[in-house]
């Protein structure tokens, strides 16, 4: 039996720590004339606070507390509960997943005309904004496309992917021949395919197809359905395995690093880990292969931007905008690049990537990039997962290509 | 006792080589925290190709992992005291005044971890930010008491199988309702007291939902919010990842071997092994 | 006090249902009902309260952002019924719950009975066992869907080609193999802290019995069967409790392992909540949700609870 001394023990060791820690916790006075401004930040620790330190050290009037919360879930939540607690950081990211809501309700301020937006690439600001106004300093975008390995496309003739959708498949007819794994694509997110031929058709559609079917002038069915034959020609003429519907980006990554498999769907962030993994690697990034009424095109979204809250003061919404100034300034942008690797659209900045990357980068600066969650228009949580539920019934033979399309108009009127 | 030495070996070699099977999963954690993320990516599950150690010395160095580190334990030693006080209270009342009143209170309880937490997040949040205790470790240890519960459904399900003779002849002597909680109801049920303190431990230490919805400043984060450092949109640094999650789990490690064996040694078990 | 106990009969549980009437009488009742104040207090404020806020809001098209709310009265829940996708949820989730929780129970218990006898090695064995409750699921999902990966690199494949010759199974891409395997995931993450759990309630179990039953000539086996199962029931009431709640609100496991798929093979009622509240910000549809969910989980949860102290009582 415990006796009443150490009992007692205990409970004072457990006061004397909670004193301790009370005791370290708190939060020196302000100086005069400092303004301090929350920052809730998508990019990770390691990366921003070089950047924060910097702005720190020229803008002394300015001081930044920050905090993180990794992407993408987990910082949705975050930010959330915070905005509707009334305890908004001053500055956040609007994201694809988050922009509606925070419009809707009116949490972001509106940013257009300030001189920090100028020079940033219109696609960018479009991302982020609605009927003229614009509530996110996005300062770079990504591509994702086709990861090839050189030596193996050699082996049957081929130098690049191919630019027609037929040709593609011949090439991963070949590849099958020659003994190898042709393609594997991950689909645990939008596959990449499908996203790039969207865009490829939206791109020379006015309005957007994306305007005709949130309009109600258009359906799913309608425009889906026809891409959705071409893609699933990859698994009814068994040049993929079904599998793929178990895989993630990592793993399909892997198998391409350890030359287990030709092609793979892929974006820059696999850059660094397949070259460290195999650093003798031959390999090139490509575009999607375009079908006969359409061109080559590519996944990709704008960064999610720096917006401010509306619920701030004057005061803070003032300095928020001194380090949003900052944050696409030159030396912002060129810090944020070599911490992150990400590819930067501002006019002050040239960014330079990997050569392997090279394929995808004008596309990028010129903002030919789509992916359907980011163009719907509400909903785009709820679709996106029907969407990706029902593409991977379709792949495992369960269900047609017109099936996917309709559940997912059946999904948008309900 | 009398059983053959022949038979215990042969428990020994099947239960250790089971475990070894069920602990694969965990080796596999292990060994990634000693490669490179290009080692892990050209074998995730194999040896490291080259011992490296530069997640280990890039997470012990960073000064940061100490303060979550203290943040952490203050958490948990704070919260899962309370929580086994309030449950085990609770359950007690539960024992020596059983009537329908308590009964229904104590069925009306279970609701408690019934309701999904995701769902009750946003207004406790709000309920907070009043009192003034979001980002603020002590508000962290009062939403924890959330799992009190829990505590009191696993200890009243224990009591129940207690002989409730000894209450009855310790108050007989004339002990009152709260010593024979202390002196006698505590040290019987320690076998289960250890078993949801050691399980609800486990739980505040690698919690991640409540921590990072409710700490906002780096100095207070707990140290999952450090594992997840590592990750970033589109990929997660999992060596790293992995490195952090071990050095989380040592104390865990060291905590469960120190205190599983109180597991069976409660006043009731002396002559139940062998 | 131990010699209180080894004056106990196996006839104890007919002594024990009597103690209902000796707490009434009891003059300390204040005294008593002060025991259960905290837990009153903490369930109050931290689950009636916001639950209270949720029933409200899940009348209301409340999105999560802005502080406006508009009472719409049932089109939450006419939306909600109305919605083939919730089903698909629903039939995993029950699987799940049903499955984990049939399984860990037949498991865990022969578990802890072998972790209670004395043998080389028993720390690191019960600690191996405990251990998969322990990391975050994020970290054992990836491990897992490395090991169960249908490509021929995946771990489980490489071995059974290597072993056997067997071609690449798809584990977690074929529809069936893929609820079996997070199923069994499941099972593999729970068994040993139950087993502990049991093992904590065999220590109530007075050695007396077995010493009794052993001069009587029963076998090992009929000591199980005739003591230590039935004498286990009240742990059973509680752990199978435990396991059906906590499989019915699963939500991680099946997130990181095969994020619902492949199509809606796995896909959880949690999941859904998450998706419609969090990702969509529709807090008003997905508090609807909550407390439809909340209100089966707890029909299910207290039917069960009810079935299992009756059997149990009947074998006690």
């Amino acid at each position: 039996m415990k006796s009443p001394m150490t009992r007692v023990t205990a409970g004072a060791a457990v006061l004397a720590l909670a004193g301790s820690i009370a005791a370290c916790s708190s939060d020196g006075g302000e100086a005069d004339g400092v303004t301090t401004i929350s920052f809730l930040s998508w990019t990770g620790e390691e990366q921003m606070e070089p950047i924060i330190e910097a702005f720190e050290e020229e803008n002394p009037e300015v001081r930044i507390e920050a905090s993180y919360s990794p992407p993408v879930a987990e910082y949705i939540q975050t930010l959330q509960t915070r905005v509707l607690s009334g305890t908004a950081p001053d500055v956040f990211v609007v994201a694809a997943e988050n922009k509606t809501n925070l419009i809707d309700a009116g949490a972001v301020v509106d940013l257009s005309g300030e001189p920090f937006m100028e020079g940033i690439q219109q696609f960018n600001l479009d991302t982020y904004g609605r009927d003229g106004a614009e509530y996110g300093l996005s300062l770079s975008s990504w591509a994702a496309g086709y990861a090839y390995n050189k030596e193996m496309l050699a082996d049957v003739g081929y130098d690049s992917i191919p630019e027609t959708w037929d040709e593609f498949l011949v090439l991963l007819q070949d590849l099958q021949d020659a003994g190898h794994t042709p393609f594997l694509e991950s689909v645990d997110q939008m596959p990449t395919t499908v996203s790039a031929m969207l865009g490829a058709k939206t791109s020379e559609m006015d309005p957007s197809l994306d305007d005709e079917i949130f309009a109600g002038e258009s359906t799913f069915a309608e425009q889906w359905t026809p891409i959705l034959e071409e893609y699933n020609r990859l698994y009814t003429e068994g040049l993929v395995s079904p599998d793929v519907v178990a895989l993630d980006g990592d793993q399909v990554r892997d198998e391409f690093a350890n030359e287990r498999v030709a092609i793979i769907n892929a974006g820059p962030w696999i850059i660094n880990a397949v070259q460290e993994a195999n650093p003798e690697l031959q390999w090139e990034f490509g575009q999607v292969p375009g079908l006969p009424d359409g061109m080559p095109y590519q996944a990709g979204a704008a960064a999610p931007g720096y917006a401010i809250s509306a619920s701030s003061d004057e005061e803070k919404q003032e300095a928020a905008k001194t380090f949003l100034t900052f944050l696409a300034s030159e030396q912002g942008v060129e810090m944020f690049h070599e911490a992150t690797n990400d590819v930067t659209v501002t006019e002050n900045f040239t960014p330079e990537v990997d050569p392997v990357f090279e394929p995808l980068v004008t596309p990028i600066r010129d903002g030919q990039l789509y992916l359907p969650m980011i163009a719907w228009q509400r909903d785009e949580d709820v679709l996106n997962v029907e969407a990706v539920a029902q593409v991977q019934r379709m792949i495992q033979g369960q269900i047609g290509p017109e099936d996917v399309a309709a559940a997912l108009d059946a999904k948008l009127s309900s | 006792m009398t059983v053959p030495v022949w038979r215990r070996t042969l428990l020994s070699v099947g239960m250790v080589a089971l475990a070894l099977i069920i602990g694969v999963p965990l080796y596999y954690i292990v060994i990634n925290t000693f490669k490179t993320q290009a080692d892990m990516v050209s074998s995730p599950l194999g040896l490291p190709e080259t011992w490296s150690f530069a997640n280990w010395s890039a997470t012990l160095g960073d000064p940061g992992i100490y303060q979550s580190f203290g943040n952490t334990l203050y958490v948990t030693v704070l919260a899962v005291l309370a929580q086994l006080l309030v449950g085990a209270m609770a359950a007690y009342a539960m024992i020596i005044a059983r009537n329908r009143t308590t009964r229904i209170i104590g069925s009306v309880l279970l609701l408690g971890f019934i309701i999904p937490p995701q769902s009750t997040l946003i207004p406790l949040y709000r309920t907070l930010v009043g009192f003034q205790l979001v980002d603020s470790l002590n508000g962290l240890v009062i939403m924890y008491l959330g799992g009190s519960i829990f505590c009191f459904f696993l200890i009243q399900g224990y009591m129940r199988t207690l002989p409730y003779e000894i209450i009855e002849a310790a108050r007989i002597d004339g002990a009152g309702t709260n010593q024979i909680f202390w002196r006698i109801v505590l040290p019987l049920i320690k076998p289960i007291l250890v078993t949801v303190g050691v399980f609800q431990t486990m739980w505040v230490w690698n919690d991640f939902l409540l921590p990072t919805v409710f700490l906002s400043s780096p100095q207070k984060e707990t140290i999952v919010l450090q594992v997840y450092s590592a990750v970033a949109e589109f990929t997660t640094d999992w060596p790293s990842f992995m490195t952090i999650t071990v050095i989380a789990l040592i104390p865990m490690v060291v905590f469960f071997i120190f205190t599983q064996r109180h597991i069976v040694s409660g006043l009731l078990a002396g002559s139940v092994k062998g | 006090m131990p010699s209180m106990t080894r004056a106990q009969t196996p006839e104890a549980p007919a002594t024990r249902r009597r103690r209902g009437t000796a707490g009434g009488g009891w003059k300390q009742t204040t005294i008593n009902r002060a025991f259960l104040v905290p837990a009153v207090v903490v369930f109050l404020f931290l689950f009636v309260v916001p639950l209270a806020q949720g029933l409200y809001w899940s009348f209301t098209d409340f999105t999560g952002y802005s502080p406006e709310a508009n009472f719409i009265g049932f089109d939450n829940y006419v939306r909600i019924l109305n919605d083939p996708s919730m089903l698909s949820g629903l039939t995993f989730t029950l699987l799940f719950a049903v499955g984990t929780t049939v399984l860990v129970t037949a498991l865990a218990i022969p578990l802890a009975v072998q972790l209670n006898k004395a043998f080389v090695g028993r720390n690191f064995v019960r600690s191996l066992w405990f251990f998969p409750a322990v990391p975050s699921m994020a970290i054992l999902g990836l491990v897992w869907s490395y090991i169960l990966s249908p490509l021929p690199s995946g771990v489980l494949n490489t071995l059974l080609a290597d072993w056997f010759g067997i071609d690449a199974v798809s584990w977690l891409s074929d529809n069936t193999l893929a609820r079996i395997s997070v199923i069994l995931v499941g099972v593999w993450a729970q068994t040993g802290w139950h087993a502990v759990l049991y093992l904590a309630y065999l220590q109530s179990i007075p050695a007396e019995y077995y010493e009794v039953a052993r001069i009587d000539g029963a076998s090992p086996r009929q000591q199980f069967f005739a003591i230590t199962l039935p004498l286990l029931m009240p742990a059973m009431v509680v752990s199978s409790f435990l396991l059906l709640t906590n499989g019915l609100k699963v939500f991680d496991l099946p997130y990181t392992l095969t994020n619902g798929g492949p199509g809606f093979a796995t896909y959880t009622i949690t999941q859904s909540l998450v998706v419609t509240g969090v990702g969509q910000g529709e807090y008003g549809l997905s508090s609807a949700l909550a407390v439809m969910f909340t209100v089966a989980v707890g029909v299910i949860g207290f039917t069960q609870l009810r079935v299992t102290s009756r059997i149990g009582r009947r074998f006690a």
